[in-house]
């Protein structure tokens, strides 16, 4: 019996994954769902380099278009915190500034791609013709505790948002907010994808 | 505290080694030049010698925290924490300080790329820590870093430089991650708590309430900025000496003196007279200057819980 047992586990894992893959697959074959995805992982692309500083805006600036480039562009490799890395151009305009972090950039694309992927097979399993249950939604969420790592210079700003002290385990916990948004966004495209039918779209 | 238990006591900030870079080669320009990009109340860190005058703009150093400079061809670093509300100069000799990633009552910890050991800024002594365990205890040269506004250093010092923004780092000097001074918010609104928890807390003023703060081996005192600007002279004592508290109106700023003979002074329109009816300038006492410096009470109290307070 152990045995089926362990050939029962081997076999939902891969089924699972292939699944998932077979829903991202008509996900990208639908133009709504594609453009659910790309709206969507857009938006947290810029929603997470604002809360990490590279976007801002600042009130009335007026200046005019300039981009600065670091003396040294190995500084794109030098770590500014958790998950956060150094910029080597700044590129600004009227009231927008947009540091170019090439690693930042790339952590954002990871972490906004899944959860484009999330939301685009969310919204599938919204409009197959069968219900699909409240945890297929609740996927996306698992974005969220990436947005709140940003924004750390001498300890995260966010906490002087919610007004709480930082301690040195809190700061510890900041480190693990990145990993755990990606873990948070693949489980959610998994439990997700288990559920979207492509043959009843 | 020895320095031991301060190593305890540290804390990181986030950025790990250099993750906030210092300035290492430092350009300057004329004021005419930087003052597009400066609002007259920003906050600079000012320093004048014999020969030289310049402005740091907090715009920039909020960012780097450390400029390693050079000043009438002695080697410098101008220092400033953001979470201390705390500018401070130190001579550096042949080596030039870095940003730890480290915190020690919510300060600064800088170390020094010669032999690794920590500094903590406001104590400008040096401690133990993971990169140098034994360090020698040895005290830095500091010198006399004023905070104003770019408005009040223009006024009183035209032809003063100001540190570029072509610091050879992509950062944005537009964005102070914190707050703001002009007007006070986020983490600089006098009510707020400290980051980290302090040292040690009073509730005498507000944590950011801005003091004057001066300090010797054996003691330290504190002025209140605001009631130092309303009394413009305070006698107080430091490690059982007398010293006299002076306010500088063009800066918004103190200066404090030894005063062991008591000698009685008069403040008159911006100028000091003293008993024989010569006027003097707040900075030019013929009395002993401290070294003292703009700190938030909660950072002075929490390093030195014994300090006396005038408020």
């Amino acid at each position: 019996m152990p045995d089926s047992t362990v050939t029962e586990t081997t076999q939902r894992g891969p089924q699972v994954l292939a699944k998932t893959v077979a829903a991202l697959e008509a996900a990208a074959s639908r133009w709504d769902a594609r453009g659910v995805f790309l709206l969507s992982a857009a938006v947290y692309f810029v929603v997470y380099l604002v809360t990490v500083g590279d976007i801002s805006v600042v009130g009335g600036g007026t200046g005019a278009f300039e981009v600065r480039i670091a003396d040294d562009l190995s500084r794109a490799f030098a770590s500014r915190g958790f998950f956060r890395f150094d910029a080597i151009a700044v590129i600004s305009g009227g009231p927008f500034t947009y540091l170019l972090s090439p690693l930042n950039a790339l952590v954002a694309l990871v972490l906004s791609g899944l959860v484009g992927a999330n939301l685009a097979l969310t919204y599938l399993g919204v409009i197959q013709p069968r219900a699909c249950g409240l945890e297929s939604s609740t996927g996306v969420l698992a974005g969220v505790p990436a947005l709140l790592s940003g924004a750390a210079c001498c300890g995260p700003t966010i906490l002087l948002v919610v007004g709480v002290q930082a301690s040195a385990t809190i700061i510890t916990g900041f480190q693990l907010l990145i990993p755990l948004a990606v873990v948070l966004l693949v489980g959610g495209l998994l439990l997700i994808g288990r559920q979207v039918d492509p043959d009843l779209l | 505290m020895d320095p031991v238990s301060l190593r305890d006591r540290a804390v990181s900030g986030g950025p790990p080694k250099d993750g906030i870079p210092s300035i290492d080669d430092p350009n300057f320009v004329s004021a005419e030049a930087e003052s597009v990009r400066l609002n007259p109340g920003d906050p600079v860190f000012g320093v004048t010698t014999g020969n030289t005058t310049k402005a740091y703009p907090q715009s920039i150093l909020v960012q780097h925290e450390i400029c390693n400079d050079t000043i009438d061809d002695t080697p410098v670093s101008v220092t400033y924490c953001p979470l201390t509300g705390t500018a401070m100069g130190f001579e550096r000799g042949d080596t030039t300080f870095g940003v730890s990633g480290r915190l020690i009552n919510n300060n600064l910890i800088m170390y020094d790329r010669a032999t690794e050991a920590w500094w903590p800024q406001v104590l400008a002594t040096s401690i133990p820590g993971p990169w140098k365990e034994e360090p020698p205890t040895r005290s830095l040269q500091e010198f006399r870093v004023v905070w104003t506004t770019w408005e009040r250093w223009t006024s009183k010092h035209p032809e003063t430089e100001v540190l570029s923004r072509d610091t050879g780092h992509a950062r944005n000097y537009d964005y102070d991650p914190y707050g703001s001074y002009d007007p006070r918010r986020g983490y600089y609104s006098l009510r707020e708590p400290p980051m980290f928890p302090a040292l040690f807390e009073d509730d005498r003023l507000q944590p950011k309430d801005i003091v004057i703060g001066a300090r010797t081996p054996g003691g330290a005192v504190a002025f209140q900025k605001h009631r130092l600007s309303e009394e413009k002279l305070v006698e107080s004592t430091l490690d059982e000496t007398p010293v006299l508290a002076v306010y500088e109106p063009d800066l918004h700023t103190g200066y404090v003196y030894r005063n062991p003979e008591q000698r009685q002074y008069e403040y008159e329109d911006g100028q000091i007279r003293d008993a024989d009816g010569d006027t003097h300038p707040p900075e030019d006492l013929p009395l002993t200057r401290i070294l003292a410096f703009d700190a938030m009470w909660f950072a002075w109290y929490g390093f030195y819980p014994d300090t006396t307070l005038y408020a």
